[in-house]
């Protein structure tokens, strides 16, 4: 007994060599074990579910983990209406920008151990390139178009690889057993010399590029912006969208209509903020220096309660549709 | 000598404030108490302001005393402490394993039972100002008083490390038999390596439902995934029951039976944490006086350890260290045959001038403890709501940083962001403008003018600034971009 256990525990750091000594054969109990071992390795379903897959499938690895794969989708859905009504409050803000296209989405999820894992990371980046996709599709010749999505129109995509959207998200929460929600999405797309920059709030350092990577993080900010420059200042754009992050504007504000505000810490407009990389300028001289002009911005913060900016988007896009 | 202290302390305990304070005799162990329970342990502003309302009379002084004597009571220990704590998947059984040890423990008159929907839905608590949703339960085994602890998120459990109202010992690992491992599972494993937990202890949880080889693969898993997280997978306890046949009273042998076996398996593998009392000993300058005729004394609040008469013993801190010997421990103008962690004392030393020593300065047992102008910290950052600021802040800053008895002007720097929002925690380096004496574990507060922008702790000592790094502490804005244009 002592021998065979200790078999089993130098197996197991291997699949493979766990196959191979399966294979040469160490009696029936050891030929089951190995296999619901080797099984869940591959597969990463949970060990409940492998058993029972190996059960149905008379011990036959191979279509176990199809059998599997076929039933994901719906165990998927047994265990996202199990937990549908546990209030998802973690998460993070993704966004994707590619030349002049940009995504920004929210997915939540219980709690934010999760939100840190690869997983769902993973998942955060497949959202945001299907949202992008949708924006691609759209034929659009103006300067600046807006497209919002709610939770149910999110679900209802469909995405390239098959199936929708809500079928991807009850994998996911078939992975991680728990609860999980795409909040909201937001799309842009501009034209004529129009530009788009993102980021993602905490971003590590020392990142040449974001442009078709998709940022993550706690809060997420999204511009669009003419600029007389053709070189595009990419510190320059990322400390702008940090502004917003940080100083949570209320609008960008025009010189001639707004006043700066009394109290410079909640200053309500971009351009009379104080520059946070240098206290002496405020945004709007910088921005001036630099001959960079804010068309529009947009900044999600991970579990905020407000619906209210999501539905003027939807009701701003309806406006422009119907001019 | 206890003669010439207990005259000072009538003299001055009677004597007008103003006169105590020009008077040469003016050492005196009632003024020092009264500082002592007017500051509270660090904080030297909040001292000042409380000290010029007291008035100066013997009423009050007895009040003092009082009072003092009353918060001073002696816990009586008949067990050692020791803090642990849950961790694991929402859906695991965390709440019902914790449910199911009070139940377990109340049994045998050790603990009391607690209902799972009293622990689950951690409360919001406010420690330090800072709001933290965690979950305290009480409970002692046979040889070991338990403080348990359980937090929904990640960010919660920080927190409870950061202000330290109940740093984990050691964590008990919850894993159901019927899942296995989660992807998540990693990241709480990452966690208990960050908030610096050792020793884990896991509790298969569920095999009511689920087969013995599943219970195994289970457990190889788990060890598996310890070990590549850099703990020691083979030799950790795993222990394997339903938490739920223990709090139905059903199946003994993997209910009640296999919670008391885990909780023996945490008795002996989390090791019981060293007490105050034991380590060398620390004393943070309060406050420093000459009498004549008898030398200088120190006063201040005893850290840890024991101090006696004829002591040899350190002064660190302001870029001096300087030796001395102990010659006379006193509490309440009474000899001290020795003072404990936690006495409030005064100590005569021996060689050293009333101006050689300075408030913020520790008294220790020589060669334990160093004063450093670089470290490592994680840092809570206090949102709007909790009384921190509104505005983000990014590396450079400089802030006023208080711990112990001192405080000091330091620069951040913030090393894998851009920036940190208020509600944050993080990971700052701190570079100091002269070294102060600091540990790993020691808790301090960062200030920002009138307002107090977090609240960390050091989680790792770092190399001394060179002359060069010293400079460029006091460099301004200006000079620092020039030197980054002059590198491009």
């Amino acid at each position: 007994m002592f021998l065979q256990k200790f078999g089993m525990r130098r197996l197991h750091t291997t699949t493979k060599q766990l196959m191979a000594v399966a294979a040469a054969g160490s009696g029936g109990g050891g030929l089951e074990k190995s296999a619901l071992a080797a099984l869940r390795k591959k597969t990463g379903y949970t060990f409940a579910n492998c058993k029972k897959a190996l059960e149905l499938n008379q011990n036959d690895v191979n279509a176990a983990e199809k059998w599997l794969n076929d039933q994901a989708q719906t165990m998927g859905w047994i265990k996202a209406t199990k937990v549908a009504d546990r209030v998802t409050t973690q998460g993070l803000i993704g966004i994707l920008v590619r030349r002049n296209r940009g995504a920004m989405i929210e997915l939540n999820c219980e709690t934010d151990f999760v939100a840190r894992n690869d997983t769902f990371k993973r998942f955060v980046d497949h959202v945001a390139r299907i949202c992008l996709h949708y924006t691609d599709m759209t034929e659009f010749d103006g300067d600046l178009w807006k497209l919002g999505f709610d939770a149910d129109a999110l679900k209802n995509l469909e995405t390239l690889e098959g199936g929708t959207m809500g079928d991807h998200l009850a994998l996911l929460i078939g992975a991680v057993g728990e609860n999980c929600s795409i909040r909201r999405a937001l799309c842009f797309k501009v034209n004529n010399g129009l530009r788009l920059a993102g980021y993602a709030h905490p971003a590590p350092t020392n990142v040449s590029t974001t442009d078709d990577i998709t940022q993550v993080g706690k809060y997420g900010a999204i511009i669009a912006y003419r600029s007389e420059h053709k070189l595009q200042d990419v510190e320059f754009n990322k400390s702008i969208c940090q502004q917003i992050v940080g100083m949570k504007p209320k609008k960008i504000g025009e010189y001639d209509k707004d006043k700066p505000s009394e109290n410079k810490d909640e200053e309500p407009c971009l351009i009379h903020q104080e520059y946070l990389l240098d206290a002496d300028k405020t945004v709007g001289e910088v921005l001036y220096e630099r001959g960079i002009d804010i068309v529009d911005y947009h900044r999600f913060e991970c579990g905020e309660q407000t619906e209210r900016h999501l539905d003027e988007i939807i009701k701003a896009q309806e406006q422009q549709s119907s001019n | 000598m206890s003669h010439a202290f207990a005259v000072a302390l009538s003299r001055s305990a009677a004597a007008p404030l103003l006169a105590l304070r020009c008077s040469r005799r003016a050492m005196s162990t009632a003024r020092i108490m009264r500082l002592a329970s007017a500051s509270s342990s660090s904080a030297c502003w909040q001292r000042r302001s409380q000290l010029l309302p007291s008035t100066n009379s013997t009423g009050n002084l007895q009040q003092y005393l009082r009072s003092y004597a009353n918060e001073k009571k002696v816990f009586e220990r008949t067990k050692p402490h020791c803090n642990v704590g849950t961790i694991g998947h929402v859906d695991h059984g965390k709440t019902t394993l914790t449910a199911a040890i009070t139940k377990v423990l109340a049994d045998k008159q050790l603990a009391e039972s607690k209902k799972y929907n009293e622990i689950d839905n951690a409360p919001e608590e406010k420690a330090r100002g800072i709001t933290i949703n965690v979950a305290h339960v009480e409970y002692q085994t046979e040889t070991r008083h338990y403080g348990h602890t359980d937090c929904p998120g990640h960010a919660d459990y920080i927190k409870n490390m950061i202000t330290g109202t109940a740093q984990m010992d050691g964590a008990i690992l919850v894993v159901a038999a019927t899942d296995g491992a989660m992807p998540q599972t990693r990241e709480h494993m990452l966690l208990a390596k960050q908030i610096g937990i050792d020793h884990i202890v896991v509790f298969i949880n569920k095999v009511d439902a689920a087969d013995q080889e599943m219970v195994d693969l289970v457990e190889m898993e788990i060890r598996e995934l310890l070990t590549e997280m850099g703990y020691d997978g083979d030799k950790i306890p795993v222990v394997k029951g339903s938490a739920l046949c223990a709090l139905e009273d059903k199946n003994p042998e993997i209910g009640s039976e296999a919670i008391l076996k885990l909780l023996q398996e945490v008795d002996t593998f989390i090791p019981t944490p060293v007490r105050e009392l034991d380590k060398p000993f620390l004393l943070p300058v309060e406050n420093v006086y000459s009498i004549p005729g008898r030398g200088t004394v120190v006063t201040g609040r005893l850290e840890r350890g024991v101090v006696k008469k004829g002591m040899e013993c350190e002064f660190v801190g302001y870029n001096k260290v300087l030796k001395s010997t102990v010659t006379g421990v006193e509490m309440f103008h009474q000899i001290l045959e020795e003072a404990q962690a936690g006495d409030q004392l005064g100590a005569l030393v021996r060689g050293v001038k009333r101006d050689d020593i300075k408030r913020g300065m520790v008294m220790c047992k020589p060669g334990t403890v160093k004063a450093l102008d670089q470290l490592e910290a994680q840092v809570y950052i206090l949102s709007k709501d909790e009384g921190g600021r509104t505005k983000p802040f990014m590396s450079f800053i400089q802030l006023q940083m208080f711990s112990r008895t001192w405080d000091c002007a330091v620069q951040v720097q913030i090393p894998d962001k851009d920036m940190v929002m208020p509600g944050e925690d993080t990971k700052l380096i701190l570079r100091l403008i002269r070294p102060m004496v600091l540990e790993q574990g020691q808790r301090f507060t960062l200030r920002d003018g009138n307002l107090t922008l977090g609240t960390g702790v050091v989680t790792k000592v770092m190399q001394g600034l060179t002359e060069s790094q010293r400079l460029e502490l006091t460099e301004g804005k200006k000079a620092r971009e020039k030197k980054e244009a002059s590198k491009k």
